[in-house]
């Protein structure tokens, strides 16, 4: 088991996500940042489809009620175990009674503890994501017990991961053009390559919004399917990317699509982060 | 050969689109499900999501070669688009549109110049096309609403529509599966729930379902909602 004490700014479960059930409204969900989260799970020899905690601009406080191992990847916020600090990208051996404390986020956005074996929740449509209607909560609320498996990894043994560059100050965002983007004029295909966005202060697990207006002509579309890193365009000119938590379906204009590499990379930014859509050509 | 009537538009190495031209009826739900049924049997393709005029096909593995698709979409055209295939189940729900339940019931009729009996008569009369699944868990895209009760939504959509409650808004009437913000009228609530995590199949309507609305009184509603309460309960369609 593992407690949480102080449930930090926005504390949730989530795994790979939860696949098949868009048909029945359920949105993907999972880790935002699928690579973070991929990596702390690889450091520990998770399976891939463990859940792990994700935190949000400021973590929790959590004392381990048994003996394991963390990795803690992403966003970096100070982390310390007992007092003192710990490092990302390595596995950490944490014993029975030891209370970890993450501080304020350093730079990005988001921060994922895996532990050995996982955190194991019980799995709702095959996945332990937390979302509000087909999980109880939408995030860990108060103090909350979660249980956990009994570590087997050996450290000695683990795979050694050489930690990734973290460098989420870039701002070039890589799309392909979305349904929709055929009905823009040639300005404004321009103007949305060559503006600087600045992300407004509505963003979250569902979507992010960006605080410059797009200027365009488009009416809205029958209610029509939409997945994350679609980016949405309201008659009002308000440029909408769609986030893990996004609802399946959708009416308003959808005139690009991130890749997933862009969708991390999105995952970690803050309000007033600056972005810009760099496109990209298709394969086919 | 027949003229295409959809485009296929990708949307990243793994998902792409099925959008077709015509606007939304009967007839074109009946060519998505048929396209649907046969994309759903393919083993490369993962799972399909459903919306008004498309049908979305995420796969498996990256698309290596996007013409094959397209030209194995061309041929299950030619092949399904004269028949029939699914006629739907019938569903009715149960709704009680006594004014405890249904806070909007009365302005609205004022709004629309009928009596309030006259709108629960007309709006439980229809049956209703349930076209997909989509918005929230659950939330059925029914169509068929009486064009005597279509009206605008809400300006200021309201912080909290309660899990169960039936509005109208635009042309549109629906059930809200879950406590949600929202902008319809409220002219009832049924005790059913629309969406159960707990069950495998979390809806019991499919697309190409019917649904009607079934009048009840407030003992009626207590009962069922103690019914479900015991999960004494199964919803199960009409014959």
């Amino acid at each position: 088991m593992i407690e949480i004490i102080q449930y930090g700014i926005y504390t949730s479960i989530q795994d790979m996500g939860r696949f098949n059930y868009q048909s029945y409204g359920v949105p993907v969900s999972g880790a935002q940042d699928q690579q973070a989260y991929r990596i702390a799970n690889q450091i520990l020899n998770n399976s891939l489809t463990s859940a792990v905690l994700e935190f949000t601009i400021k973590g929790p406080k959590i004392r381990f009620h048994q003996n394991t191992f963390i990795a803690l990847t992403g966003a970096k916020m100070k982390a310390k175990l007992n007092g003192v600090e710990v490092d990302y990208y390595v596995p950490i051996k944490v014993n029975e009674g030891s209370i970890l404390e993450m501080g304020i986020i350093q730079n990005g956005c988001r921060t994922y503890l895996a532990v050995c074996g996982g955190i194991k929740t019980e799995k709702i449509l095959e996945s332990r994501s937390q979302f509000k209607g087909v999980t109880i909560n939408d995030r860990i609320f108060k103090k909350t017990l979660l249980p956990i498996d009994n570590p087997i990894f050996n450290p000695s043994k683990g795979a050694r991961m050489i930690s990734p560059s973290q460098d989420y100050s870039q701002i070039e965002l890589e799309v392909y053009t979305g349904p929709e983007f055929y009905k823009l004029s040639k300005i404004e295909k321009e103007n949305l390559f060559s503006t600087l966005f600045t992300i407004s202060n509505f963003n979250n697990r569902m979507a992010v919004r960006l605080k410059e207006k797009f200027k365009n002509e488009m009416s809205e579309i029958w209610t029509a399917p939409v997945i994350p890193g679609i980016v949405q365009c309201t008659s009002d000119g308000s440029l909408i990317i769609l986030m893990r938590d996004a609802q399946v379906t959708g009416g308003y204009p959808r005139i690009l699509q991130l890749n997933n590499s862009s969708l991390n990379l999105l995952s970690q930014k803050n309000t007033e982060d600056k972005i810009r859509f760099k496109l990209l050509s298709r394969i086919d | 050969m027949s003229r295409r009537i959809f485009r296929t538009v990708p949307l990243h190495n793994k998902a792409f689109l099925v959008e077709w031209k015509q606007k939304p009826s009967d007839k074109l739900l009946e060519i998505i499900l048929s396209f649907k049924s046969a994309i759903d049997k393919d083993a490369k393709v993962s799972r399909t999501v459903m919306g008004y005029q498309s049908l979305l096909i995420h796969m498996k593995e990256e698309i290596q070669n996007m013409s094959l698709w397209n030209e194995y979409l061309n041929e299950l055209q030619i092949k399904i688009q004269p028949k029939i295939i699914d006629k739907g189940k019938i569903w009715k729900i149960p709704v009680c549109y006594d004014n405890i339940f249904a806070p909007d019931l009365i302005p609205l009729a004022k709004s629309l110049k009928i009596e309030v009996e006259e709108l629960i008569q007309i709006h439980s009369k229809t049956k209703y096309r349930v076209y997909f699944i989509g918005f929230l868990p659950g939330f059925l895209y029914l169509n068929g609403l009486d064009k005597r009760l279509h009206f605008p939504r809400k300006k200021n959509p309201q912080l909290k529509v309660p899990k169960g409650a039936i509005g109208i808004g635009g042309r549109q009437t629906g059930v809200y599966p879950n406590e949600s913000p929202g902008g319809w009228h409220l002219i009832g609530k049924t005790p059913i729930s629309l969406f159960d995590a707990k069950q495998k199949k979390p809806c019991f309507a499919s697309p190409g379902d019917w649904v009607s609305f079934e009048p009840i009184d407030k003992r009626k509603y207590y009962e069922l909602k103690r019914k479900i309460q015991k999960d004494n309960f199964k919803m199960l369609p009409n014959q």
